[in-house]
């Protein structure tokens, strides 16, 4: 365990009934670096991204530490999801977490919800400090709506959108969190080749400019071995190979177990 | 496909880029100057002597309002946090206000013979009105906003008018303490009674909260029973704290203020629900608001963006009940007399359709839903009364609560398969047509 | 609380109350099985549920006081005519307020409550009749207490339409289509089976019963009157013990209100009834959250 470690999960079980949907997993996250996950259905991938995040509670021995922008590993199996959250952990859905019934920018101002804390008499009555963190929240949004080239939109509600479309608003709702850690799932998942590339460009700004660690979990092998610094592949919940691109290309059993079947 | 909606700019947004001509904009200055004169020339002032100045001064200012900010740059952040921010809006606003000052004055006046409808009966339900919009808009707050469906609403109304009868009646306290005493009592007792809210859902939540009622209920009557006997409760005349005396305007008789006519409930309610709609208001279109409305469409959603969905919960509760239990105080107060069966669990179901043919996703519908439950009866029963037709027949006059049950009935599911966002939805559509059409010629065709 | 003392422990009083308290907390299971069928199939809260139940009673007056009707023919004819009511709803009301919110829709239906009920007072009149005696209405002694007939027929003919509406759901290809739409309408949809028609026939059915259930309960009140309506109410705290997806559920939880209820009443004063009914329920529904019988629904994430 280095100092650029940011996420360091071991031991990992979690459990529904009968089924393991996670076994005994460990892995380790680095500063500012892009680790996938990838594995067949049901491999338990959303699984883990949900113990991570405190959704789902794993089997006791298991340990999942964070370290925060302040430099102090913590472990967050202690704490609630909205308390994971607001240490720095952002995470996409895979069947899409957005407001519908709200507009883009409202749905960015929720991801600054955490970074505006103020009293509600405050809000109520509208005084000078509310309307100064709205501004600081609404600026920070605007940013992102035009980092995301979501300016002709930004007013519409989000059920109006195209499908990819809807996925960009969320991952900008996540960088308005100002994560530390993001967590996509399946960011890619239903679009075409076209707007693939174009999430891998924004993906690759937001590391650029936030410094933002990222853990990705995709089906399209093209782009992961493309993109990825290291991989990881899960079967049954079960981890079969952790490495770089070429590793896992490579590897005997990866190749059975995954790419196999594709190719 | 080249339509106005695939251009991706939304109507709203043409119509902030789009400057509002001068004359339109000048409208309600120039209405606000022009009232005292006319109201003058038709030889009616009800404003009298120097409050003509006063009524002046105050339309000015409503005139300033509508008049300050409606320049500037549509894209500047700081004018969509305005509360009305586009020309029109501020001009409806002060329209709002000139009517609702105007109102009272009208209602009070003693009319001739054409004119001489039951103003006084009107009265009464104006300030009904008034008095359940506050009541629906903080309902609305937890069950439209937040999505909790909670059906204590009559229970905080009861809860209101027991510290009413309390602090007011048995301690002898001014009403003026009554209302940020039931307030507190209603933001406490709304998180208690929120508990359950942070473990049930939907409809389990519905039922749960009618527990809540029947438990608080009886609670009431118990306290009503030991406390003022079986005749029930009845609250004296509120009166204007003595420090308030200076206002012009304000002539105390022997020393003291009384609110003891329509007239002046008018202005205590008006202020009360104003202040009270307003925070609503601003708390919905803020932080606190945005994390309701996620924690009503998806609360894991809501969880992973650092919100504490327990804790929004319970703020929706508390807030939701303190503002119901403080319209409950002034209900009473303004209703004088209270008794052992004065809250039905059929008064939630009351509120609850104030809200919903008003329209679910704004305060607006709460208004609007509160003048269609009252005013509508009181339009019934003037048709029976003056209609020459409807009058002659017998059967109207002997069976009238009923039909205006039945007629309110099939109007609620009318309004609900028809438009579903309520009259709220309606009056919004509308709107946006006449500003559409009022744009639409001078732009040509788009692209 | 001096009646405590004197009749808690009179078990002669207490087999009085359990009996009528069954044959109340049948009539509630009526009214639950009116909800959880409605609210299981096509996740609508029916709040009319006890106008309905009013208005069966007052057909119950219209057949069998003012036109003495015979029992057996004037039930079905009431219940078949209620079957009708049901269908309006459906396609008059419901079907085009699919897609709304919960809450709307349950105000829908609380539109509807307010139109029965004021039509109800315009064509009976606003004061109470007596209640209905076409069912028999001597008593028989039991272990040392008199104990109505009335109750004893309630109870059986309950249980009896509801085993077999029962059967009805399980055994039938119709019953079959019911629960098909009622768990997975997609899927129901996608294998053939007419959703509408079986939403149609599940509104049939819930207010048919509903229809069954006034006759009942006409004859279990001392007079008929338009409060009854208020009977829907009260027999909320039964379909949500029971859990509101469970048919058989809701019988069970009916039953046990009725008792609770009856007992209660019985020895602390009816202001009690509904504190305590709506009390368990809380209980009930702090520790398990969707009832006794209620099916926990899964979360995707």
């Amino acid at each position: 365990m280095t100092n650029e470690t940011v996420l360091q999960v071991n031991d990992l079980t979690v459990q529904f009934g009968g089924v393991v949907a996670c076994d005994n997993l460990s892995l380790e996250v680095h500063q500012g670096e892009l680790f996938a996950l990838i594995g067949p259905n049901g491999a338990g991938k959303t699984t883990l991204v949900n113990a991570v995040t405190g959704i789902y509670e794993p089997k006791p021995g298991a340990s999942v530490k964070f370290r925060g922008r302040n430099g102090e590993m913590t472990d967050l199996l202690a704490y609630r999801p909205h308390q994971i959250a607001r240490m720095g952990v952002a995470r996409t859905f895979q069947n899409l977490g957005v407001f519908d019934a709200q507009t883009v920018l409202d749905n960015m101002m929720l991801g600054r919800f955490m970074h505006e804390k103020t009293n509600i008499f405050h809000y109520g009555l509208f005084s000078s400090v509310a309307v100064k963190k709205e501004l600081a929240a609404r600026r920070v949004c605007q940013s992102i709506v035009e980092l995301l080239d979501l300016q002709d939109v930004r007013d519409e509600l989000v059920s109006e959108l195209p499908y990819g479309v809807q996925k960009r608003v969320e991952l900008g709702r996540v960088l308005a969190m100002e994560p530390h850690l993001l967590m996509l799932d399946e960011p890619m998942a239903g679009m075409n080749a076209e707007e693939k590339q174009e999430m891998v460009r924004y993906v690759y700004r937001i590391m650029d400019e936030f410094k933002t660690s990222v853990f990705m979990i995709e089906h399209d092998m093209g782009i992961i071995m493309a993109i990825a610094e290291r991989i990881m592949v899960l079967e049954f919940g079960r981890e079969i190979a952790t490495g770089v691109a070429e590793d896992i290309q490579n590897n005997p059993a990866v190749i059975d177990a995954y790419l196999g079947a594709e190719h | 496909m080249t339509s106005v909606t695939e251009t991706a700019t939304p109507a709203s947004r043409q119509i902030l880029a789009k400057r509002t001509p001068t004359w339109m904009r000048a409208l309600p200055f120039l209405v606000a100057i022009a009232s005292p004169v006319i109201l003058d020339k038709i030889s009616w002032n009800p404003f009298g002597g120097w409050k003509l100045l006063v009524g002046f001064l105050v339309l000015v200012g409503i005139g300033w309002f509508a008049w300050s900010n409606a320049e500037h740059d549509p894209d500047d952040p700081r004018l969509s946090l305005k509360l009305w921010h586009r020309a029109d809006q501020r001009a409806l606003a002060a329209v709002t206000c000139f009517v609702l000052m105007a109102i009272p004055f009208i209602l009070s006046t003693d009319w001739e013979p054409p004119m001489d409808f039951p103003w006084n009966s009107w009265f009464r339900i104006v300030n009904y009105i008034i008095l359940f919009a506050l009541g629906a808009g903080a309902f609305n707050l937890l069950v439209g906003y937040t999505g909790q469906l909670s059906m204590a609403h009559a229970a905080f109304l009861m809860i209101g008018t027991m510290v009413g009868a309390q602090v007011g009646l048995i301690w002898e306290q001014s009403f003026w303490l009554c209302l940020p005493v039931a307030a507190l009592a209603g933001a406490v007792l709304g998180v208690f009674f929120g508990i359950p809210a942070l473990r049930l859902r939907g409809l389990y939540l519905m039922l749960a909260t009618i527990g809540v009622h029947f438990i608080i209920l009886l609670v009431w009557k118990e306290y009503i029973v030991h406390q003022f006997g079986f005749s029930g409760m009845r609250f004296t005349t509120p009166n204007l704290p003595s420090w308030l005396h200076w206002i012009p305007g304000i002539n105390p008789e022997d020393g003291e203020f009384l609110i003891n006519s329509q007239f002046r409930w008018f202005w205590v309610n008006l202020g009360i629900t104003t202040v009270g709609l307003l925070f609503i208001v601003n708390v919905v279109r803020s932080r606190e608001g945005r994390a309701f409305a996620a924690v009503r469409d998806r609360d894991i959603s809501a969880t992973l963006l650092g919100i504490n969905v327990p804790r929004s919960k319970l703020v929706s509760f508390a807030l939701s009940s303190a503002l119901v239990s403080v319209s409950g105080c002034m209900l009473s107060y303004y209703n004088r007399a209270r008794s052992e069966d004065s809250f039905h669990l059929e008064l939630v179901l009351d509120y609850g359709i104030i809200i919903v043919v008003g329209g679910f996703m704004g305060i607006q519908g709460a208004i609007f839903g509160s003048i269609f439950f009252f005013a509508l009866p009181m339009y019934f029963e003037w048709m029976r009364e003056e209609l020459p037709i409807i009058s002659d027949i017998d059967f109207f006059s002997r069976y009238a609560g009923e039909i205006d049950l039945a007629i309110r009935g099939i109007l609620v599911v009318v309004v609900l398969v028809w438009r579903p966002d309520g009259l709220a939805g309606l009056w919004q559509a509308m709107k946006k047509r006449a500003l559409l059409r009022m744009q639409a010629p001078r732009r040509g065709v788009v692209q | 609380m001096d009646i405590l003392a004197s009749t808690f422990f009179d078990w002669g009083v207490n087999l009085q109350l359990l009996v009528s308290g069954l044959a109340l907390g049948a009539i509630y299971a009526v009214v639950a099985l009116g909800f959880v069928l409605v609210e299981k199939s096509t996740a609508v809260l029916n709040l009319a549920v006890g106008e309905f139940l009013m208005l069966g009673s007052y057909f119950g007056v219209a057949f069998f006081m003012e036109r003495k009707t015979n029992i057996f023919i004037g039930t079905l004819v009431i219940t078949l005519v209620m079957a009708l009511f049901g269908l309006a709803i459906h396609y008059g009301i419901m079907r085009p307020m699919v897609g709304q919110g919960f809450f709307a829709i349950v105000l829908a239906t609380i539109g509807i409550a307010t139109v029965i009920r004021a039509v109800v007072q315009m064509w009976f009149g606003p004061l109470e009749k007596g209640n209905l005696t076409a069912l028999p209405t001597g008593t028989i002694e039991v272990a040392g207490t008199s104990i109505r007939w009335v109750d004893i027929i309630i109870l059986l003919v309950v249980l009896g339409s509801v085993g077999a509406f029962l059967v009805f759901y399980a055994r039938t290809r119709t019953g079959l289509h019911m629960r098909a739409v009622a768990s997975n309408i997609e899927a129901a949809a996608g294998v053939g089976i007419d959703p509408d028609r079986a939403y149609a026939i599940t509104w049939a059915m819930a207010i048919g019963i509903a229809g069954l259930g006034g006759v009942m309960l006409g004859h279990f009140t001392p007079s008929v009157n338009p409060a009854l309506a208020a009977i829907g109410l009260r027999a909320f705290p039964a379909a949500a013990i029971g859990g509101f997806t469970s048919v058989g559920g809701s019988i069970i939880g009916g039953l046990i209100v009725g008792v609770i209820e009856q007992l209660a009443g019985g020895h602390f004063g009816t202001k009690w009834r509904e504190p305590v009914a709506f009390g368990i329920l809380i209980l009930v529904l702090i520790f398990k959250p969707t009832g006794l019988f209620g099916q926990k629904d899964l979360e995707r994430v």
